[in-house]
């Protein structure tokens, strides 16, 4: 949390593209009109789950949702390097 | 074998399995072999609630202006949902604690349950409100067949579990005779109860719940019932939760994380799991059949309502590797996701009454970092 992490690039796998400044990923997303599902946007039920295809993220809170090792959470991860993400 | 309430043998709580291994005996959390448990135990405490902190008296007036097909839906839901925490309240603590052997989890397990049986207190507190003699509400529930059939669905695993484990716990391995039935208990077959269990309360938990409050919210979108809606979506951040720690089970054993022969179960019994899932969806869906049958309600019908169902059921069945099984790709009811974001449960005490004061201060105030030192 210490590495400025915002003007990362967000890549999404359509094609589209826009740089990150806001708080989480999610926040990102829905700024940038990306429709993501979420629930708890707190980390602890998995509905925002995604795909992080390249890059590397950090984790704003301990997450406690079940996510397989190529998953994130956007609601409470920021990016640490420009990203992919499989939406 | 027998069970015990303190296993004076030493044991190694890191290398034991989540369940069927030796009993616990010291409740210690300093050594975790899988902490995320504990980390749920945290963030469950740091949520609690009590029905009577929600003032709901302004429903009272709200529930008269109803139609009679808005009250049945009403009603209905909430006893739907009163049957599901009955079965929660207890079951987990009768299937799971007498065969757990992770201190961590056992805690777990308690601490959720202990959490169903306040759900099941704020239906009380909301029906006294609406009654003020609700007991035709609550009677009617071991009485209604739309309902009793889902309790049967719900129940059954559960039931078998516990008896096999009862079975087992007294007469050890081998084939018993009670009164006249045959059962074969052995370590693989109790494993594979416990693997349907846990499939059927994942199932319950991710989405026997979303019918009745997608109709909570649909309410609260018109400004109806808003007291019951705050209560509600403290009981939907609850049952994230819980189902995030059944998944949690679920993906350990699978991915051999565990109990090396709950993996192999797993794969084995793949497609009863998904049977027990699709059973349930089907059911949600006969239910919103059920409700709607007198009459819809503005901004909800049938239709959307089971697109939502399916909708909630792809994401949860891919969090435990069943797949998307249908074919619905954007969530029918967006605004569902405002009243289940965990942030917006505490709202300024004004809006509607919530005395959250105590509940989002808690919420606020605690991180991980606090619970570092924390024992029972
Ligand atoms: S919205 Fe709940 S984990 Fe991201
Ligand atoms: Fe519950
Ligand atoms: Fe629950």
């Amino acid at each position: 949390m210490t590495t400025p992490t915002k003007g990362r690039m967000i890549r999404l796998s359509d094609g589209s593209a826009f740089s990150s400044s806001k708080d989480t990923i999610l926040e990102d997303l829905e700024e940038n009109n990306v429709t993501l599902e979420y629930h708890c946007r707190e980390g602890f039920c998995g509905a925002c789950r995604c795909k992080l295809i390249s890059g590397e993220v950090d984790y704003t809170i301990d997450p406690l949702a079940f996510i397989d090792d190529d998953e994130i959470l956007p609601c409470c991860t920021i990016p640490l390097t420009d990203i992919m993400l499989d939406i | 074998m027998k069970y015990t309430t303190f296993n004076q043998q030493p044991t190694d709580f890191m290398v034991e399995p989540m369940f069927f291994g030796n009993p616990v005996n010291v409740a210690r959390y300093d050594q975790q072999k899988h902490a995320i448990f504990e980390k749920l135990i945290e963030k469950q405490i740091s949520f609690f609630w009590r029905p009577e902190e929600v003032d709901v008296s302004k429903d009272r007036m709200d529930f008269q202006s109803l139609s009679e097909a808005e009250k049945h839906i009403f009603i209905s839901n909430l006893k739907y949902q009163t049957l599901l925490d009955s079965v929660q309240g207890r079951s987990p603590n009768i299937a799971l604690l007498p065969i757990v052997s992770l201190p961590e989890l056992e805690t777990w397990i308690e601490t959720w349950s202990f959490f169903e049986t306040i759900h099941s207190r704020s239906y009380t507190h909301i029906l006294r409100n609406l009654f003020t003699d609700p007991s035709h509400v609550f009677d009617d529930i071991i009485a209604n067949d739309e309902i009793k059939r889902r309790a049967a669905d719900i129940s059954k695993y559960y039931d078998a579990l516990i008896f096999a484990t009862q079975l087992w716990q007294t007469q050890g391995e081998g084939t018993h005779v009670v009164d006249g039935e045959t059962h074969v208990i052995n370590m693989r077959e109790l494993k594979k109860k416990l693997y349907l269990c846990m499939n059927s309360v994942n199932a319950l938990e991710a989405i026997r719940f979303y019918v009745s409050f997608a109709c909570t919210f649909a309410f609260a979108e018109r400004k109806l019932m808003e007291g019951n809606s705050k209560i509600i979506r403290l009981i939907a951040r609850d049952e994230n939760l819980h189902l995030t720690s059944t998944q949690h089970i679920l993906n350990l054993w699978a991915k051999g994380k565990d109990d090396p022969e709950m993996a192999e179960i797993a794969a084995e019994c793949e497609e009863e799991a998904r049977e027990i899932f699709l059973n349930a969806v089907q059911q949600e869906k006969e239910w919103a059949h059920y409700l709607f049958a007198n009459g819809s309600m503005i901004g909800l019908n049938e239709d959307i309502l089971c697109q939502y169902v399916e909708y909630i059921a792809n994401q949860r069945m891919a969090a435990i590797g069943l797949g998307q099984p249908f074919d619905v790709s954007s969530n029918p009811l967006p605004w569902m996701n405002n009243y289940l974001n965990s942030d917006n449960v505490q709202v300024a005490p004004q809006e509607s009454e919530i005395s959250s004061y105590l509940v989002g201060q808690i919420d606020s105030e605690v991180s991980a970092d606090d619970f570092d030192e924390f024992e029972l």
